[in-house]
């Protein structure tokens, strides 16, 4: 694609009150392939938590990108990150989700790695009349660079990016609010749910800060809590949005360089929330504003691959983009360490029935996505008019809001719940552009 | 009738229920405070087992929760839920684990077939299930359905359907 191309799929015209995106970022092949090479495997992608490999030589698995990884902690302590392919002809070294492994041995010829990715073996290496020029090549598996920024693991393919403090930005503070939830940090609970949809990737980048949704998409689940409601009376109101019309509830949004955004909403049921309970504890610990916001609603995208919903309860949801119309998300529930049994409780029930793909939500939610990428093959379709409400309060920098935490994003914007802000989507829309026409 | 026969007919009868989406027919083979769960995956082979301190795919404990779930079907505000897909249960390899006049045990497998016709696309969720049978008013009724889904990608989603 040539680069003028790629930059007209985004129609940015602040000065006119204009912002349109182009149906072909989301169903154009072409298009796809650039953000794989670009984005996926070109910059920082979320790879998963350092406490799913807590002891030396522990590993789990996933995918950069197009790309399968092992992630492994080595004998020293130290979480690398290399590529799941033997050097000598490419197979899967290392077969399982997850586990403890010192080596790694290929099963096809018997080639071994070890924890670091360090080619430890090859079989029947002094019989095998190599040349000289083999043994002059690297037989290590490929490094990819890995970095942790308190517990979150991301991985670049691309050795060539600054470092991950910088690409996060001040995005960080978001990832803080969730990290210092506890003084002795967040646990990922077992028991991960997988799911596809027939849509694109960005579909389910919009729609975590898409505030204008909730109403018309979750009237099947508002009718559950408002049931529920009727008959417990006040004991009901177990979720964030038990009582979400009843109260004066400001939401804004926020989008950091690199694509980063945030969509954050005052809460009108903190005591719903388990960490209500120590809340005391916690104000001591990071302030009263940053206490305030671990309770409000946080839905936010560290571009481009992980989101992390803080509203019924916290999940943590990876995006692997499959094809221009299919896409992976796998969600996990994360939890403050040391929380009450009963609290613990009700956080695993509001995150299965909110954010299961089997839940009374969710599934409203891709089926909306899918919709929307069949309704685009509507050729006249071509520009969406989704991205337009709140531009005329939408400012540069940060508002006050932004101020209580002391952090400068790149706009904010903030209103009533009704006002349904989708400036949130403006910023990731640019870098996306931006990736892409640098990219080409 | 024998107990197996018993146990066959009423995991025959929650099929067809489902199948013919007889929603009120398929909440009536449920005791009020029954348990309907359906395990996450932690690895590969293992699944979870404590619902209060890890994930599950679903789980309704009590027969409100249920009806709550049928409402969100039938009551035309869910967008996932329209138009309803077509499904067919086969309930295969039913045996009687533990028997005694007031409670049954027993395990079966499932096929689910669901065809979507919005999409005109259609998967098999295939789970083996353990039903726990109490007798009620003299009718066996399910205090526990625990069905361990074998395929847990869900394309899209998933709900009580589709089990």
């Amino acid at each position: 694609m040539r680069r003028a191309d790629i930059a007209g799929l985004v129609d940015d015209r602040p000065a006119d009150g204009v912002f349109r995106v182009h149906a072909d970022a989301f169903r154009s092949r072409q298009v796809f392939d650039l953000e794989m090479a670009t984005i996926f495997e070109g910059g920082w992608c979320f790879a998963g938590l350092d406490c799913q490999v807590p002891n030396p030589h522990d590993f789990f698995t996933t995918r950069i990108g197009r790309q399968p990884v092992v992630v492994q902690r080595g004998g020293d302590g130290v979480v690398r990150a290399f590529l799941n392919a033997c050097r000598h002809k490419g197979a899967l070294v290392c077969h399982l989700q997850q586990g403890n492994a010192r080596t790694h041995t290929c099963q096809y010829h018997g080639w071994a790695y070890d924890s670091a990715g360090a080619n430890v073996g090859i079989k029947l290496l002094r019989q095998g009349e190599y040349t000289p020029a083999f043994h002059a090549e690297s037989h290590d598996l490929h490094a990819a660079r890995c970095e942790n920024y308190r517990g979150f693991l991301f991985v670049s393919l691309n050795p060539d990016v600054p470092p991950l403090a910088k690409h996060l930005g001040d995005m960080a503070t978001f990832l803080d609010l969730i990290a210092d939830q506890s003084p002795d940090g967040m646990e990922l609970l077992p028991g991960t749910v997988t799911y596809t949809y027939r849509a694109n990737w960005k579909f389910q980048v919009e729609n975590t800060g898409d505030v204008y949704h909730f109403t018309s998409t979750h009237p099947s689940y508002i009718d559950v809590l408002a049931g529920r409601k009727a008959k417990d009376g006040a004991g009901a109101d177990t979720t964030t949005y038990a009582r979400f019309r009843e109260k004066e509830l400001v939401r804004g949004s926020m989008c950091f360089a690199h694509g980063h955004s945030a969509m954050w909403g005052s809460n009108p049921t903190p005591e719903a929330r388990p960490l209500y309970a120590s809340l005391d504890e916690v104000s001591a610990r990071v302030g009263e504003a940053r206490a305030r916001w671990m309770l409000y609603v946080r839905n936010i995208t560290v571009f481009p691959n992980v989101q992390f919903a803080e509203n019924a309860s916290l999940q943590m949801r990876v995006i692997r983009p499959l094809a221009p119309h299919l896409t992976e998300m796998t969600g996990y529930c994360l939890a403050a360490k040391g929380e009450s049994p009963a609290a613990r409780e009700r956080r695993i029930r509001q995150y299965e029935e909110f954010f299961n793909p089997s839940g009374l939500a969710t599934p409203d939610d891709t089926t909306a996505y899918e919709d929307c990428q069949a309704g685009m093959q509507a050729g006249r379709i071509d520009w969406h008019q989704g991205y337009m409400r709140g531009m005329a309060v939408v400012q540069q920098g940060g508002d006050r809001y932004a101020g209580e935490l002391g952090i400068t994003p790149q706009t904010s914007a903030h209103g009533g719940f009704e006002m349904g802000d989708e400036t949130i989507f403006h910023g990731p829309y640019r870098y996306w552009r931006d990736r892409l026409v640098a990219g080409a | 009738m024998s107990a197996l026969a018993e146990a066959n007919a009423l995991l025959f009868a929650e099929a067809a229920a489902l199948d013919e989406r007889r929603w009120e027919d398929w909440l009536a083979l449920f005791t009020e405070d029954c348990l309907y769960h359906v395990p996450a995956w932690r690895d590969e082979v293992t699944p979870t087992t404590d619902p209060r301190t890890e994930i599950s795919i679903i789980h309704c404990a009590g027969r409100a929760q249920l009806a709550e779930r049928v409402q969100r079907i039938t009551g035309g505000r869910s967008v996932a839920s329209l138009p309803p897909p077509r499904t067919a249960h086969v309930v295969g390899n039913v045996m009687l684990v533990e028997a005694s006049d007031a409670a049954l045990r027993v395990k079966s497998v499932w096929a689910s077939h669901v065809f979507n016709v919005k999409r005109q696309d259609q998967h098999v969720f295939f789970s083996r299930v353990e039903h726990t049978l109490v007798r009620q008013d003299s009718a066996w009724r399910i205090a526990r359905r625990h069905a361990l889904l074998l395929n847990d990608r869900l394309p899209t989603m998933l709900d009580i359907y589709s089990l």
